[in-house]
């Protein structure tokens, strides 16, 4: 074992007074989306005046200024574009067991959600999947999950 | 625009410095950047102080190391670019001399890292993109989005874990010679492979790690630069792009289009092209992160920059010499201290002022800064010459 030289520096120190944040996150406008992964749905917005096509979904249009949105509902299948296992949680996941996170992409759009898989090291870019929702209990909230439409892993 | 030069540089010591304030650990930099330039406070016209401060308990922080610093009325102006923070503290000042406003301007980069735990700081870095829709529903984390970044490029090109082990290998064997530096020993493939993993197909070993730290740059117009030294460093450029706050809306995930951008802006005004560039300081977050710089940079085509690790091109007296401070991965990453500890770097290596087995060979005296702002939201590129 080579020696290891490094930097940690340890002095007293005292405890800062606790700041809490509780954020209000608006939703009004996006309500729809929620509604849609309740059922099971995943929905983007599309400009009527320009065509294009949002995800995540925004109600205003910057390439054309518009506010005339219509919600479009994505495709249940997609194919994997990149994924990780995220081993080391951060807080609010600690929970968790480790989680694999994937980019699938679908109707020309791409998504986030969880795969539902086990080996990372047997899941790979361009594996094909099923879109669907499912309820995480310990957050109270749904989301997206992908499944391998071809294989176990 | 007039001609902008390096006339002091200060680095504090990397590392976990818990023995140390915000402010405290501020000055060690300043009190060495201005000492290196022989000025005082009284001829800084202007001080640019840039820090991301999500993890710290002051949420003025400026003003705070500004005080410390001796520094009142001589501005601060407050930057933040996530990670390229101190890049843009670095554009802000120069941005200021160059057009004349002041003769003598200061940048000074700073972050505490290590006064939350953890978990805290995962969380906080999780958030380094768009919180609601990724953080808040998937749980990503910092480490999370660059193995985004790895998967897709390994199965596009064919890099290994092996190739990114040597990134880290490179860098560590630096670093072991920075006294400056958080890590200052050599690490082998093997144990880079055997870490454990953060976010597959990262590892422990192919991280960053969480640091304290803070650099200061002392910038001055072309007469005063000529008074105060004899050996300037001259920023000919300084390049800068951003890109999707959303990660699902990125064109594709072999590299940073951010990056592409602010290099070739930063050619442009330069005049020069990557092959004239002979030592550089690359963002290297993450293993992966130095092996796409290559790439987008154009020190290599992309998809080959695997190959270029392996062959030692980025090697001390290689085709260019690349992080021979120990890069952000062995020296560590203090955010907001990390784009001007880069400058830091390559003003000593221009000056021809490195220890023995880290001074690059230098013909041309033309050295480049890569600084990244969260997961390639933003990029500075900065060219120096002597």
């Amino acid at each position: 074992m080579m020696s290891r030289k490094y930097v940690k520096r340890e002095g007293p120190w005292i405890p800062s007074v606790p700041l809490v944040y509780n954020h209000k996150l608006p939703i009004a406008n996006i309500e729809k989306y929620w509604k849609g992964l309740d059922e099971g749905r995943v929905f983007a917005t599309k400009c009527t005046a320009c065509g294009t096509v949002y995800y995540p979904p925004q109600i205003d249009c910057p390439s054309c200024r518009s506010q005339q949105m219509e919600w479009v509902e994505l495709p249940k299948e997609g194919v994997i574009d990149t994924f990780t296992k995220i081993y080391a949680r951060p807080q609010g996941y600690e929970d968790f067991e480790p989680y694999i996170v994937a980019i699938v992409h679908t109707g020309g759009l791409r998504i986030m959600g969880w795969l539902k898989a086990k080996d990372e090291r047997c899941v790979k870019v361009g594996d094909r999947v099923v879109i669907r929702t499912e309820k995480v209990e310990k957050h109270n909230k749904h989301i997206i999950v992908f499944e391998l439409t071809d294989k176990i892993c | 625009m007039r001609k902008v030069a390096v006339v002091g540089v200060g680095q504090s010591v990397f590392g976990v410095r818990n023995d140390v304030t915000l402010q405290e650990l501020a000055w060690e930099a300043v009190k060495e950047a201005l000492e290196d330039a022989g000025i005082s406070q009284k001829d800084v016209e202007l001080s640019v102080v840039g820090t991301v401060g999500t993890r710290g308990y002051e949420l003025m922080p400026s003003v705070v190391v500004n005080e410390y610093c001796g520094l009142v009325g001589k501005g601060p102006v407050r930057v933040e670019a996530a990670c390229a923070t101190g890049s843009a503290a670095l554009w802000t000042a120069y941005t200021a001399v160059a057009s004349g406003q002041v003769d003598v301007a200061l940048a000074i980069g700073v972050e505490k890292m290590n006064e939350v735990d953890t978990a805290t700081s995962l969380a906080v870095g999780g958030r380094a993109g768009n919180y609601l829709w990724e953080f808040h529903f998937y749980g990503t984390t910092f480490p999370a989005y660059y193995a985004f970044y790895a998967t897709a490029h390994m199965a596009k090109f064919g890099t290994t874990e092996e190739h990114m082990a040597m990134v880290a290998v490179k860098n560590h064997k630096y670093a072991a010679r920075n006294p400056k530096a958080h890590f200052q020993y050599e690490v082998t493939i093997e144990e880079v492979l055997t870490s454990r993993p953060i976010a597959w197909p990262i590892k422990l070993l192919d991280s960053s790690p969480i640091s304290d730290g803070a650099a200061a740059v002392v910038l001055a117009s072309d007469e005063v630069a000529r008074r105060l030294t004899d050996t300037p460093v001259w920023i000919k450029a300084i390049g800068y792009s951003s890109d999707t706050s959303n990660f699902t809306r990125r064109l594709d995930y072999l590299g940073l289009r951010a990056t592409r951008q602010a290099a070739e802006m930063a050619y442009k005004i330069a005049k020069i092209s990557p092959g004239d560039v002979e030592v550089a300081e690359v963002h290297d977050c993450f293993t992966i992160a130095e092996i796409m710089a290559y790439e987008d940079l154009g020190f290599v085509e992309k998809g080959k920059g695997g190959l270029f690790i392996a062959e030692g091109q980025s090697e001390l007296g290689g085709k260019v010499s690349v992080n021979l401070s120990g890069g952000l991965k062995a020296k560590g990453h203090p955010l907001g201290a990390t784009g001007l500890a880069m400058i830091y770097e390559l003003t000593k290596q221009l000056r021809e002022e490195r220890e023995r087995g880290r001074q690059a060979p230098l013909r041309k005296y033309i050295g480049l800064a890569h600084n990244v702002g969260g997961t390639g939201h933003y990029a500075y590129v900065t060219v120096l010459t002597r």
